[in-house]
């Protein structure tokens, strides 16, 4: 698989978040789900700041009463118990704050991907997606996760701090001297991350992109099974596949490498200042001015401090590695506007699922009269497209788009109903012009069943109501409309059959017309269909015609280059390179259009060729 | 549910054994890790006890130099130690991607319909990727903090065998719980996986299928399964990580308990005066370095955990065997046409009615047959039962006179050649969806195939020629041009039998032409089975074979039955014609 994604337009045009708005971002992420955020912002800070010190300060006390000819405030037994206590009132503590994380990181990953999913579903049907859909998920599942498992150790920072200061006040107050000396290194520490940072940021990239070439491929392969195995190439697509992953295995590594060094060098400068802790308190401890619990509690306080820096180090690394996560789930977004990733919505963890909108067909919907001027659209980067289409049809009217292969027609249907964005023209309906296409021609008011309809995994009735209420849509009239009833008949399980992933367990022709049914049921007022009839053979189509137009009523716009469709027609529209030919009844196309004769004659000479 | 540690080692060793090398210098690096941590208490000890003791200042010194040497030497072997921890785990999770993905491609029809792309693509990302820190972490972790922790208290019992004694039994008390909590998430886990992989096959599915979503207006309804979905992962999610949460609060409570009885152990024996505040320091010391090795134990544990649901998985996805095998193969078969011999087949699908049944005809070879009835009589069915994608309950298929099952199935497949009404097309340039990713099929191969097919005008029109990418599922392409590609593919190789079904359903008359004439050179010299619903299709035809409900209503002879008027291929030649006529 190449590098480059398709070029989109808009898509191509994005270059990543700016800084600024990452953090505007994070921020409004981080006010999705305030109450438990701020719970586990306490909660972690009882955890470190007070659960972490107590254990210090009891360490520290306990090395002092050995060490000190003084009575004993405490004794060993009473402070080993009070260790215990801590650790039990803590261990619940921390139950409570992974309880409250879980929640909390389900519902902001949810709130990310439904955003990013919900876009996607309302762009242009046919140009959703810049690359494959297993590409795609990889952002639903890899970066959605990096973003949300930032903002998890982010919610560490208040109490890794309150512990920090806390630290920092009593060590100040037993040896300012070794204190500042422990920290100095550590601002080094701080100095060198910031700067590795970007080199950082361009191998996580490359990381995650090695990463979406592999789920995107797997994806590739698992969807067209049938024709790896008919090409004999199960080995070669292996292959590819390993050479796949092995280039993500590179890439990982570069990627860890550099994070692990800069992670090192973080802990050698520590360890440097614990050795100095080492130079330094061995003069004081030899004068009597340093106690032992004192050099007991520095080298617990070093070792956490270690840690904390450690995490600090980590969690800028991270930032990096969201902030690029957040880059490519914006690029899914395609240039949706700014914020809308991580717009606050219900994400509907608990109570009750959101009801459908009950559409009822009205007197709004009716359609007169449908009229189309100067449509044009051209594919990004290629010489195809359709130019400048206009025609009107009337309620109650057939009409039939023919032409040949790559002469535009599908691409008409999908620029009509907004499937694709038109470059130019205007459509509309009853004299009014329509904005959205896209969310205006739908049912009630235009239902459509593409070239090549999917079906998904679920049962066949599901796959015909696509949630519509079986109580006031009927399925078996619309299984007959699209002549399956027999078919019907033969399934075991009936309209529970499972059809399988994409509809692969019913044959070609059970598929287009189960696509048919579903647009059937929608009632709407105009029906669009691309090439409905290619899958099925004269019978089937003959009926399917018949009681089509047995409807009264039915307003059709159609794709076809079958002479059954084409003689019932009431306008014919030839299309050529993207641009309208002629208009008329076939009658007078036959007689008046060459290239209307010369579709026609192709199917004759066939017929005649003995 | 257990799973037995039997298991965790046979898939250890396969898929370590090629890296024996890299994991011998991996064990290397942590036990120097753990050399370190093992002398740096000894270190503070000396300090301390020089320092009460107030002894001479160089000593000191010494002894933070050296500490500050050993830390230092720690910190490049933990580097050097997770690089090639990552490649070990990368490098074997790879090579079971690989065969797991293998393995799959080679399963049958009736799995694939069964598991969409999303959820291969969960297991094979999802459930793989749990296994990568078992693989390059797992042995070398347990068995490395084992022998730490029995260093530290090998060298606690050499201070004082009651202090040796109470660590020891914390100790073995920490490991026991941790042992006996070994498995409990493993159901949960496995539940929660399921999770996501069903979420991730829902959105993969719709991704494919915006354009439907859209204009059915079900988006509501689409987004009302996202959110049931999502609902159904956090539930199960909250399920394994309650499970998860008992353990590492365990550990935490466990470590106070360690800490406490270093504390009292080492006080007690210091209060008999026998032993120094510096060797009380070092138990301490000993006793937190006793922690982290639980601690990192408990850690590998909860990541066996993860690794276990995911090889659970894994392994029922391996024990899955394609029902249709190999025959004995090696069968010498030429390279010219073959006959096509069916013998009193049967077949039905699953879960659907019987499809045909003691279906009996012959072929000869280099002859072409015309496949003819309504949608669903079973002719795409006879197509892939050629291609063994599917095995019929009774009866023998033969092909040029050898039953099919005898043959291997690539020798079998490589020699029949199909051309679907449904292509499928990846993400890829066109050469590549050409070559299904074969590199050793050079461009003027593949160039002078369209030239012989006559699609050069065609080829002219695509924007960077063989490179041109193509979308996903092809929708970039008409359906049109997908045929041509198909045709193209088939081109490309050399089949004794062509099977057409459908194959010019969707081109438009003149197009179509075009590649009548290509078919033409192809099915010279070859065995043709045409399948259609379109009369003029079959024109082409020596034989012609109308099938209804399952049985052959008729099979002849092509001229013979259109000059027969009682014949059904004549009268349907009738109803066809009158639409013909302008």
């Amino acid at each position: 698989m190449s590098e480059a994604a398709l070029d989109l337009g808009s898509a191509s045009r994005y270059k990543g978040l700016k800084p600024q708005a990452t953090w505007r971002y994070v921020w409004s992420l981080l006010k999705f789900r305030p109450r438990y955020y701020t719970l586990m912002i306490v909660l972690r800070i009882f955890i470190f700041g007070v659960g972490g010190q107590l254990v210090g300060l009891i360490t520290r006390t306990f090395f002092n009463e050995l060490t000190s000819k003084a009575p004993l405030r405490f004794g060993p037994a009473a402070l080993a118990a009070m260790l215990v206590a801590v650790a039990l009132v803590r261990a619940g503590v921390i139950f409570t704050d992974i309880a409250l994380d879980v929640h909390w990181w389900f519902s902001s990953s949810a709130l990310l991907r439904k955003n990013l999913f919900e876009r996607l579903l309302d762009l242009p049907g046919a140009r959703s997606l810049p690359y494959s859909p297993g590409e795609a998920i990889s952002r639903f599942r890899g970066d959605v996760e990096e973003t949300v498992n930032f903002l998890d150790q982010v919610a560490f920072i208040p109490g890794y701090l309150a512990f920090a200061i806390v630290a920092f006040v009593v060590m100040l107050r037993i040896n300012a001297r070794i204190t500042a000396i422990v920290f100095l290194p550590m601002l080094v520490v701080l100095v060198v991350s910031n700067l590795a940072v970007s080199a950082l940021q361009r191998y996580h990239r490359a990381n995650r992109k090695a990463a979406g070439a592999v789920s995107g491929f797997i994806g590739e392969m698992f969807g067209s099974v049938q024709a790896i195995k008919v090409a004999t190439s199960e080995e070669r697509m292996i292959e590819h596949f390993a050479l796949l992953n092995e280039k993500r295995r590179v890439a990982a590594l570069k990627d860890r490498l550099f994070h692990e060094l800069l992670h090192a060098v973080f802990w050698n400068a520590v360890n440097l200042g614990t050795g100095l802790i080492l130079m330094l308190a061995g003069q004081a401890m030899r004068a009597g001015t340093f106690s032992v619990g004192d050099f007991a509690l520095f080298t617990y306080y070093v070792a956490w401090v270690t840690e904390l820096i450690g995490m600090a180090g980590v969690l800028i690394a991270d930032y990096k590695q969201m902030a690029v996560a957040f880059e490519r789930q914006e690029e899914l977004m395609q240039g949706a506007p700014a914020g809308s990733l991580v717009k606050h919505g219900p994400v509907y963890m608990s109570g009750k699922l959101p009801d459908l909108p009950r559409l009822a067909k009205g007197s709004e919907h009716r359609l007169e009269r449908l009229s189309v001027r100067g449509l044009s659209y051209h594919y990004p980067g290629a010489d195809r497209g359709i130019q400048d289409i206009s025609f009107d049809l009337e309620r109650g009217s057939f009409t039939v788009i023919t032409g040949r292969i790559g002469s535009g027609k599908t691409t008409l249907l999908r620029v009509l109903l907004g499937l694709l964005p038109r470059d130019a023209g205007e459509v509309f309906w009853n004299g009014e012009p329509i904005s959205d296409p896209g969310s205006f021609l739908v049912p009630p008011r235009c239902a459509y069943t593409p070239q090549s309809p999917r079906l998904f995994s679920e049962s066949l009735q599901d796959n015909i109501l696509m949630g519509l209420p079986p109580e006031h849509y009927d399925v078996a009239e619309a299984i007959r409309e699209a002549v399956m009833e027999e078919d019907l008949e033969q399934m075991k399980d009936g309209l529970r059959t499972l059809v399988g992933p994409k509809g692969m367990r019913l044959s070609g022709g059970q598929q287009q017309r189960c696509a048919a049914a579903r647009m059937f049921v929608r009632n709407a007022e105009l029906l669009v269909f691309d090439d409905l009839s290619s899958a099925l053979d004269v019978e089937t189509e003959r009926q399917l015609w018949e009681r089509l137009f047995a409807r009264q009523d039915a307003t059709c716009l159609v794709v076809s280059h079958r002479r059954v469709a084409l003689r019932r027609a009431d306008q014919v529209i030839v299309l050529k390179d993207g641009r309208v030919e002629a208009k008329g009844s076939l009658d007078e196309l036959l007689y008046s259009c060459e290239e209307m004769q010369r579709l026609w004659r192709g199917d004759l000479d066939n017929a005649n060729g003995g | 549910m257990k799973i037995p540690l039997r298991q965790y080692l046979d898939l250890l060793s396969g898929y370590l054994k090629p890296q024996w090398r890299r994991a011998a210098l991996l064990a290397v690096l942590l036990f120097a890790s753990i050399a370190a941590q093992l002398i740096n208490p000894q270190i503070m000890r000396f300090f301390i006890d020089t320092a009460t003791a107030k002894g001479p200042l160089s000593d000191l010194r010494n002894a933070a130099l050296i500490f500050i040497g050993v830390a230092l030497l720690q910190q490049l072997v933990s580097v050097a130690a997770t690089y090639t921890s990552e490649n070990v785990g990368w490098t074997a999770t790879n090579a079971l991607r690989a065969d797991i993905a293998r393995h799959c491609l080679n399963l049958d029809a009736a799995f694939h319909n069964k598991h969409t792309p999303g959820e291969m693509i969960e297991r094979l990302e999802g459930d793989v990727t749990a296994l990568s820190n078992f693989f390059s972490q797992f042995v070398v972790q347990v068995l490395g903090n084992a022998v730490l922790m029995l260093g530290v208290l090998a060298l606690l019992f050499r201070e004082d065998w009651r202090i040796g004694l109470a660590l020891g039994g914390f100790a073995l008390i920490t490991l026991l719980a941790m042992g006996g909590l070994r498995n409990i998430a493993v159901k949960h886990w496995t539940a929660s996986r399921e999770a996501f992989a069903n979420f991730f096959s829902f959105l993969e599915e719709r991704l494919a299928g915006t354009e439907d979503i859209r204009s059915c207006g079900a988006k509501p309804y689409v987004m009302r399964r996202f959110f049931e979905l999502q609902r159904e992962m956090l539930r199960r999610d909250r399920k394994a990580n309650l499970m998860m949460n008992i353990m590492i609060n365990l550990t935490e409570f466990l470590y106070a308990v360690g800490n406490a009885a270093a504390f009292t152990a080492g006080a007690w024996v210091y209060s008999r005066g026998l032993i120094s505040v510096g060797t009380v320091f070092l138990v301490f010391s000993y006793a937190n370095l006793l922690i982290f090795p639980i601690q990192r134990i408990t850690r590998q544990l909860q990541d066996l955990q993860k690794a276990g649901a995911g090889i659970a998985r894994i392994q029922d996805l391996m024990r899955e065997q394609p029902k249709i095998t190999d025959g004995r193969g090696g069968v010498p078969q030429g390279s010219g046409p073959l006959s096509v011999a069916f013998e009193k087949v049967s077949f039905s699908y699953d879960d659907q009615g019987v499809v045909f049944s003691d279906l009996s005809f012959e072929l000869g070879a280099g002859a072409v047959l015309g496949l003819l009835g309504r949608t669903g009589s079973g002719k795409t069915t006879i197509s892939r039962l050629l291609f063994r994608l599917y095995e019929p309950q009774q009866g023998v298929i033969r092909l040029g006179g050898i039953d099919i099952r005898e043959q291997r199935l690539s020798e079998l497949r490589q020699r029949v050649g199909m051309v679907t009404q449904s292509v499928q097309l990846f993400n890829a340039t066109v050469r590549e969806n050409l070559t299904f990713f074969d590199p050793t099929i050079s461009d003027s191969t593949i160039m002078s195939v369209i030239d012989e097919l006559g699609l050069r005008s065609w080829f002219a029109t695509l924007p960077k020629g063989l490179d041109s990418e193509i979308e996903s599922g092809g929708a970039g392409l008409s359906a049109g041009e997908a045929q041509l590609l198909a045709f193209t593919r088939i081109f490309l190789r050399n089949p004794g039998l062509v099977i057409l079904d459908e194959a010019s359903s969707r081109l438009d008359l003149a197009t179509e032409q075009l590649i009548e004439r290509a078919v033409d050179r192809l099915l010279r010299d070859r065995t043709g089975i045409v399948i259609a619903h379109r009369l003029a299709t079959v024109q082409r035809a020596d034989a012609i074979m109308i099938i209804e409900d399952g049985r052959i209503l008729e099979y002849g002879p092509r001229q013979a039955l259109l000059q027969d008027p009682g014949s059904r291929f004549s009268q349907l030649m009738q109803t066809g014609l009158e639409e013909m006529l302008v």
